[in-house]
Parts: C-alpha cells; sequence; structure tokens
C-alpha cells in the first residue's frame, strides 16, 4: 500500500468527514455515518462539505464509508485521533511531481553524488 | 401475499443450494418439492432438451453422465461452455446457474405464495471480478429484477450473530465449500459485526477430498486389474463420475464406520471394463486427506499473522459447508489452533440464513412491486433498514409534483410511540432521529400535516426498521488497480475498501489511436492482486476502445479518465472518457477468467521451473539453508500444478483454472525468494538511501519531514535487524518519498531534470516536438524562469516511451 500524503491524511480525517470530536463513542461513529449516508443519498445541502483545518472539502459517500471503516479498527482509529489533534499546519511531504519519471530517485541519489550516474534511459 | 416485507437470501452452492426468508423477526428455510432444505446443484438436460434440476437430476449422474452436469460453479466467469450432447446444447456456467435459481425462486412460490423479484445471492469471499459478474448475469437469467451479492463468510457470521447470544469477539469463519475454501475473521461489538479481514483458496474445496480419493481407488484397481487408469484420461469420464459418487458414498460412511468399501461392479474404464471393489479405512482418508486440510489450516493461520492474531484470541469458530462434519478435519482444527466450535448451526444452511438477514439489511425485499399504488404526497425515504442502533436517523424528501403539501412530517411507531415532528425546509427535507425497540421489526407510519395542520397523504405510508446487528460495509477481497504501460499497477481500490466504492482517475495513452481503424486498440487492463508489478497480479478484465470508435484519430498522451465503481457485492462497471473529444465508453469492461489452454500452462509451468533451478543453484552456491528449504516446498507444489496440466489435457476447465492460479502464485513465491536472496543489497540499497534521505532532508526539508524520517530510519534498521524483506522494502519506498520530496524542494531541481529530460530527447516519441520543447527549456534555463522550464520538462517526460518488455508484462497497457 502507498503511503498517503499527510495534508490528503488531515483532509480526510474520519472525524472530520463525520463531524464529530475525537472522542466519539462507536455507537455514534455509526450513527452519524448513517446519517450523513442517508443525507448524501437524497442530496441533501446541509450534508455535501465538511469543516477542515485546511478549508471545506466536498463530503462523498465513498469518503463517508471510508471513515467508518477506518473508525471501527481500533488501530487506524488511533492514527486518526493523533492527526485529528495535530495544529492547522499543512507538511509538505508529498510535493514530488505525480508526473515524474519513476527514476527520480536516481536523479536525486546522482545530483549528491552518491547513486549510480544518471542513466540515458526511459522512464525506468 | 403476506404485506410485511420478506427477504431472501439465496446460497449458490458448487455441490448443493439452499434458500432462506427472513420475515423481520424469523428465518424459514425453503424447502423444495420433495422437502429438503438443500437443491443439489446439478442440471441434466436429455434428448428432448427437457431439463432436469436438484436431486432427479443428480441421480442421474449416474445412469446419464453424459447429459448431466454439477460443480459448473467452479467454472463460472470462464465463459466455458458445458456440453449437453443429447439435446445438442452447449451451455454457459452462468445459464446452469440461472436453473437452480429459478428451481429456487419456484419453491419460495410455492411456499410463500410470490415469485421472488429481488435477493440476496452469496458468493466465495475470493471470488473474483468476473465470476461475481457470472453470478449476477445468472440472476438474471432466472429471472430476478435486482440482487445483491454477499460474501459467503459475512453471511456465515451474520446468521451466526444473529442466534447467538452474547456474542461479542473475535470470531472464525472456516467455510469449506465444495468448491472452495474460505476463512474469514470477525469482531462483534457494541452490535457491530465486523469483517477483519479474509484469506482462502479458490480452488481447494470438498471436491479436493473425492479427487483425492478417486485417485487412490484409481491406483488400487490399477494394481489389482494390471492397467493403468488416470484421471487425466479423457476416455475415463463417464466411468469417473460413477466412481465419484461410490466415493462420495463411501466417505459419508467413514465418518461413522472405521472401514468400508467402494463397490462399483462392471464399471466401463475407456475402453475396459472393470469390477471395482476398494476397501477404504477411515486411516487411509486421513492419510490421504490431510494434505488437504491442512492447506485450509495454513490459510488459517496465514490470515490470523496477517491480523496479528493468535488462535487463542478467536473466541468461536464458526463451521460452513459439507466438509466440515468429517471428523479428520475437527480433530485438526482443535489439535492446531485449538479453538471452540460455535454450536447450533447447520453448516449446510447457515450461508442462506445469513443472506437472507442481510437482505433485510440492504431493505430488498423480495416481493414483487405492489400493483395497487399506495395514494399521496410521494416521499423519498433514507434509513437503515437493519441496525443495532436504537436510535437511528432517517432522512426524507419530498418529491417535486403537483399536490398538497405538507409543512411537517413525523412518524409514529406501531406500539403508539411518536417522534418529534419535522418541520420541512424550503426544500422539503427533512431529518428525523426514531426510537426502536430492540430485536423485533419496528413499523412506522408517516404522518404528514399541512400548513394549517390538516392531514397530507404521504406514500410510502409506512416503513420498517429491524434492530438487531448493524453489518459494517462488506470490505474489497482483493486490491483492484489498473495496468500502466510500465508494467506498475494504479490502485483504485485497496484490499479492505467498504463497498460500494468508486474513484476516478485520469490517465493518459501511450501511443497513437486511429480513427477508422479496428485493429488501433486502446487497452486498459484491470487487474487484481496485492502487488505494485502488474504482471504478478491476475488479469482480470480488459476495458477496450478500438480505432473505429472513436470520434477522431486520438494522439499519444491523450487524456482518458477513467472511473471503476464497485457496488455492495464487488460487481465493477468502468466508464472511460476521452477529455479532449467527450466522447464516453460505458461498460466496456469485458471481464472474463482469462483463458487457460495447456499449452500456455505447460510453457509457464517450464519457465517457473528454470527460475527455480536458478534460485537453488545460486542458494546452494551461498549456503542458504532456509532459502533451499523454501524452494523445496515451491517445487512441491509444482507436482500439483503438473497433474492439473495433465488433467486439464483430459479437458478438465477447472484444474486449467486451478493450473493458471497456481502458477501466477508460484510466480510471486519466487519473486519474493529472489528478493530475499538479494537481502545483502536490498540492505545496501537502503543503507545508501538513509544516507541521501537524510542529507536531502536536512538541506531542504521542515521539522516535521526530519521527524517522519527519524521513524523512518528506525523502521529501516528494525526490519533490517529483523531481515524483514516487505517491511524493509515498504520503509525505503517511505524514506525515499521523502527524500525525493525534499529533492523537488531544490531550487535547482528543474535545471536537473531539464538537462537529464534533454539528454534523452533521441527516445522521445515525437522528435519534431521534443527538439522544439528542448529549444523552448534552452530559452527558458538562459532567462532563468524556473516556471516554463518545469512545464517543458514535464512536457518532455509525457514523450518518453514505455519500456516495451514493460509493456508486454503489464498485459499490454495502453495507458500510463
Amino acid at each position: 500500500m502507498k503511503p498517503q500524503p499527510l495534508a490528503i491524511k488531515i483532509a480526510e480525517n474520519p472525524f472530520y468527514v463525520l463531524g464529530l470530536p475525537s472522542t466519539c463513542t462507536r455507537q455514534e461513529v455509526e450513527r452519524e455515518g448513517q446519517k450523513w449516508l442517508s443525507m448524501l443519498a437524497l442530496s441533501l445541502k446541509e450534508a455535501a462539505f465538511y469543516v477542515t483545518p485546511l478549508g471545506e472539502q466536498q463530503r462523498t459517500p465513498e469518503l463517508v464509508r471510508q471513515a467508518m471503516a477506518d473508525l471501527r479498527d481500533p488501530q487506524k482509529r488511533l492514527v486518526h485521533e493523533l492527526l485529528a489533534t495535530l495544529p492547522a499546519q499543512v507538511i509538505e511531504v508529498e510535493n514530488t511531481p505525480l508526473d515524474a519519471p519513476r527514476d527520480r530517485w536516481a536523479s536525486a541519489l546522482s545530483v549528491l553524488g552518491l547513486g549510480p550516474p544518471r542513466k540515458p534511459a526511459g522512464p525506468r | 401475499m403476506t404485506d410485511r416485507s420478506l427477504f431472501l437470501g439465496i446460497d449458490l452452492g458448487t455441490t448443493n443450494s439452499a434458500a432462506a426468508v427472513f420475515d423481520g423477526t424469523q428465518v424459514h428455510l425453503v424447502r423444495t418439492a420433495q422437502g429438503t432444505t438443500l437443491t443439489p446443484s446439478v442440471i441434466r438436460i436429455d434428448a428432448r432438451g427437457k431439463m432436469m434440476v436438484g436431486a432427479k437430476a443428480r441421480r442421474m449422474l449416474d445412469g446419464d453422465p453424459d447429459n448431466t452436469r454439477g460443480e459448473f460453479k467452479r467454472l463460472m466467469g470462464t465463459g466455458k461452455e458445458l456440453e449437453f450432447p443429447a439435446a445438442k446444447l452447449r451451455l454457459k456456467p452462468e445459464a446452469l446457474s440461472a436453473e437452480v435459481l429459478k428451481s429456487l425462486r419456484a419453491d419460495v412460490e410455492e411456499q410463500f405464495g410470490f415469485a421472488p423479484a429481488r435477493a440476496v445471492i452469496s458468493v466465495p469471499a475470493l471470488f473474483e471480478l468476473p465470476q461475481a459478474s457470472a453470478t449476477s448475469e445468472a440472476a438474471r437469467l432466472a429471472g430476478f429484477e435486482r440482487v445483491e451479492l454477499i460474501q459467503e463468510p459475512i453471511a456465515s457470521a451474520l446468521s451466526a450473530g444473529w442466534t447467538t447470544e452474547n456474542a461479542a469477539g473475535t470470531w472464525m469463519v472456516y467455510d469449506f465449500g465444495g468448491g472452495t475454501f474460505d476463512a474469514s475473521l470477525l469482531e462483534t461489538r457494541d452490535g457491530l459485526l465486523r469483517v477483519i479481514g479474509h484469506d482462502g483458496d479458490n480452488f481447494l474445496g470438498g471436491r479436493d477430498f473425492d479427487q483425492t480419493l478417486v485417485d487412490h481407488v484409481l491406483r488400487e484397481v490399477s494394481k489389482a486389474q494390471g492397467g493403468s487408469f488416470l484421471r487425466a484420461d479423457p476416455a475415463l469420464t463417464a466411468g469417473l463420475r460413477k466412481l465419484k459418487l461410490a466415493v462420495e458414498d463411501a466417505k459419508i460412511e467413514l465418518t461413522r464406520a472405521t472401514s468400508t468399501s467402494v463397490v462399483v461392479p462392471n464399471l466401463t474404464l475407456g475402453s475396459e471394463v472393470v469390477d471395482v471393489d476398494v476397501t477404504l479405512t477411515s486411516d487411509d482418508v486421513n492419510r490421504l486427506c490431510l494434505p488437504l486440510v491442512d492447506r485450509s489450516v495454513a490459510v488459517c493461520l496465514r490470515l490470523l499473522a496477517t491480523h496479528g492474531l493468535e488462535p487463542a484470541q478467536v473466541s468461536r469458530m464458526v463451521l460452513v459447508g459439507g466438509p466440515t462434519v468429517m471428523p479428520l478435519l475437527r480433530s485438526r482444527l482443535k489439535e492446531v489452533l485449538g479453538v471452540s466450535f460455535s454450536d447450533g448451526l447447520d453448516p449446510m444452511t447457515i450461508v442462506a440464513q445469513g443472506a437472507a438477514l442481510y437482505a433485510a439489511s440492504a431493505n430488498l425485499d423480495a416481493r414483487p412491486a405492489a400493483k395497487q399504488e399506495e395514494r399521496g404526497r410521494r416521499v423519498w425515504l433514507q434509513y437503515p433498514a437493519m441496525t443495532s442502533d436504537l436510535s437511528p436517523h432517517v432522512v426524507g424528501r419530498l418529491v417535486e409534483e403537483e399536490g398538497a403539501k405538507p409543512a411537517s412530517i413525523s412518524f409514529v411507531r406501531d406500539d403508539g410511540w411518536k417522534s418529534a415532528e419535522a418541520q420541512l425546509t424550503p426544500e422539503g427535507t427533512f431529518v428525523l432521529a426514531v426510537d426502536v425497540v430492540p430485536k423485533k421489526p419496528n413499523v412506522f407510519r408517516l404522518v404528514g400535516k399541512g400548513a394549517d395542520g390538516t392531514a397530507v397523504a404521504l406514500k410510502p405510508s409506512q416503513f420498517t426498521i429491524v434492530q438487531g446487528l448493524t453489518l459494517s460495509d462488506p470490505p474489497l477481497s482483493r486490491t483492484i488497480g489498473v495496468a500502466l504501460a510500465n508494467d506498475i499497477v494504479r490502485i483504485y481500490f485497496e484490499r479492505g475498501a467498504p463497498l460500494p466504492t468508486k474513484r476516478t482517475f485520469r490517465h493518459e495513452t501511450v501511443e497513437t489511436i486511429i480513427k477508422g481503424q479496428a485493429d488501433s486498440l486502446l487497452r486498459i487492463p484491470i487487474v487484481q492482486g496485492e502487488f505494485e508489478t502488474a504482471h504478478l497480479c491476475r488479469l482480470v478484465g480488459s476495458l477496450v476502445i478500438r480505432g473505429d470508435q472513436v470520434k477522431q484519430t486520438l494522439p499519444a498522451n491523450t487524456a482518458v479518465e477513467l472511473t471503476l465503481e464497485l457496488d455492495r457485492g464487488g460487481r465493477l462497471s468502468a466508464r472511460a472518457m476521452v477529455m479532449s473529444t467527450g466522447q464516453v465508453f460505458e461498460e466496456v469492461a469485458q471481464l472474463l477468467v482469462p483463458d487457460a489452454t495447456p499449452e500456455s500452462l505447460e510453457s509457464g509451468l517450464q519457465i517457473i521451473r528454470n527460475r527455480l533451478a536458478g534460485l537453488r543453484t545460486a542458494a546452494f552456491r551461498h549456503g542458504l539453508t532456509r532459502q533451499i528449504e523454501k524452494l523445496g516446498s515451491v517445487e512441491q507444489g509444482l507436482g500439483e500444478i503438473e497433474q492439473d496440466i495433465a488433467a486439464a489435457r483430459g479437458g478438465d476447465s477447472d484444474a486449467a483454472q486451478k493450473a493458471k492460479r497456481a502458477l501466477v502464485d508460484i510466480d510471486a513465491a519466487l519473486e519474493q525468494l529472489e528478493a530475499e536472496s538479494k537481502f545483502p543489497e536490498l540492505e545496501e540499497t537502503a543503507m545508501n538511501a538513509v544516507a541521501t534521505a537524510s542529507s536531502l532532508v536536512t538541506q531542504f526539508g521542515n521539522p516535521q519531514e526530519q521527524r517522519l524520517l527519524d521513524e523512518a530510519i528506525a523502521g529501516v534498521e528494525k526490519a533490517r535487524k529483523a531481515r524483514q524483506v516487505l517491511e524493509l522494502q515498504r520503509r525505503l519506498r517511505q524514506v525515499r518519498q521523502l527524500a525525493t520530496a525534499a529533492y523537488y524542494k531544490d531550487p535547482e531541481v528543474w535545471r536537473y531534470e531539464f538537462d537529464r529530460a534533454a539528454s534523452e530527447v533521441h527516445q522521445s516519441r515525437d522528435l519534431p516536438k521534443a527538439e522544439k520543447l528542448v529549444t523552448e527549456g534552452r530559452a527558458a534555463l538562459d532567462r532563468d524562469d524556473m516556471a516554463a522550464l518545469q512545464r517543458v520538462t514535464r512536457s518532455l517526460w509525457k514523450l518518453m516511451p514505455p519500456d516495451a518488455q514493460d509493456r508486454q508484462l503489464g498485459f499490454d497497457s495502453g495507458v500510463s
């Protein structure tokens, strides 16, 4: 599984998606999740967006389902609880261009003079 | 017909099928005309085209084996047609499954007075997309308007959770079907049933016990009669069916006795007629079947290990399927796993019962829509049809239409309890909480009032919420993604993703699709599996766009937006949009289990043998004892594949599929062993990566990135010391990600990247365009315009061709 950029993890934090505090009970997760899913199914405008430290995000049924699934798993919930308490500061971990060739690592190495010389090859 | 909702669940099994109906309070098993609860999944078609289904057909397996077919579930999704020579008919497995479903549907009609229109059908947890899709097709052919699929272990657990008091804890469902084996871990807490994970073997089932025993009997007959009878010989097919029935009977007999005889007088085996009289003891059965049982136990242990659990943490095990009555199987499970079994559950019908309960949670009323429509203002309602919550929400929206409009809505429960009164928003919506009575169906009547307090009729006039278990969304059993032209998988849905789900990604074509040319193809392969490398995953379908379908020629690098969507049962639909023309291609994914010819299997096996020999030589040379042991166990598996290929030559399509899957699995296992043999190199790479990352992050990273890197480095050290290849690879990726992120913060980065891209321009797919870009880039460099340089460099990247070998491995994918 590829690690998710932290900014996305914060923007899609299940507690924000469900509009619940990180101290909420399991039953509240089920109740709120079910409510948001029902509201989204009927296109209620009150359900369309949720608030995060990174600004308003669009709420989708997929995000709500994923949020419910993550908060049902005690280990995943713990991680999300930690992230939900982070200050509203974006950590720019993933500023790598997504369209970069696969061997950008080789470029990084060669810049430092640590890796093999740059290969005149394709995107591998 | 009853005025209460009825929910139908169907277990469409390899050997037997069953149906159950849930009325909101109780689950009722559906009985056949013969009064039994099981319908053998067997079809016979005679010379006049008359079809027999179930027990009657099963009896003909002996007398008319050529025109009687069973176990077709194992071929679902393969496109393989089965022959009925007397009627000169060839039918696909889904058409045969449809006949079994029709029979069950008729039994429901007989018992409950209506032909069901909707149902939930169970499928093995590890069914792949084409197999699930074929099951839905079978239901459609059987006349169902709508079906949802449920994974068998979830159905079993739901049934067990519903019937067992004080069900909290971790469960394992051990489901040994006729053709597949599934093990699932589930947890029940606070009324929520959650699937922790599952594992299984799509080609291990009760049938394998029978085949092992048939092989044994054939060996004994060969010894006694001096011939050489092999299951792979196509001339023996008819005789083998008879023999198999006798072996099945003997196996059942041995659950009560210690010895019995397999007796089949005058059995025609090819050109010879033999009298079979072979003594079979329970010791024989135990010895022969133990490896198969142990395969299932290994799956259970692997599943527990994956989730960091010990067998002792499993509070109970639910046994499902006919083979679980075998004393050997039960004693082995107790011996190795030490678990206690859940009592009082019928292993043969538990899946159908769970499917019926699931139908309630999905609000899938089996009754056909009432002809007499209710009167009143229409309201769309959304509510959990089954929930553990005692105060669930009900959400509604008035349908825009003429007629009296309520200003407020409330609900009255059948015992008189009243909800609050919700004022409708200007858009006509409302959200209300209701109280439900535990463990029963709660019927609520809708009460609408106009602004002046007058009653306004609403439709539906009532709805039902069953209080019981909340079932978490079913998780996806295997990761699904798209194979890219560089043999990498673009993951759309991770294993465990809650269903239903939908995702859209943008891809780019890697070559020109010429308008009007049917052989100019854009192929987007869809794969299932847990590997980042596409060729190690299983190809389950392809989305193909032909040149004669496109409005205009699409040059390389054309953006294509692909949306994959999975419903609750794991059925896939796909939609591709060409961004430049707006042309949309719907439902173009052809889901089919890839064909497995004996020739392609032979050549695959030879490649594996060569790799194995190379690895063994290297392991001996470096004295890697553990590696040699592991290679030995891989080699043992090859013997079984050989047998399956031989059976495939004899016309056994199921064995061909089994061999194909086993080859893919062994390929992945060898990849892992190769990685292990290169552990010293991996260690060195990791240490270099750590040094590089430290330098880059120190220069360009922020404090948070530095902290994350420290954590990742600690992980590298731990994995290195424990010699965990996969974990070290994972940690290495993290370190590299942090380092490359820092690298791209270097103010000079686009100079380096442009230099490199410009040096490779001769490989470009469009040389004039690439050369023009290089000129532009040099100009940008001269004026120190980094934004322009970045844009130019990215455009140059897009013109680089994928590696031909990678593309071939990536199932000839046409997208990046």
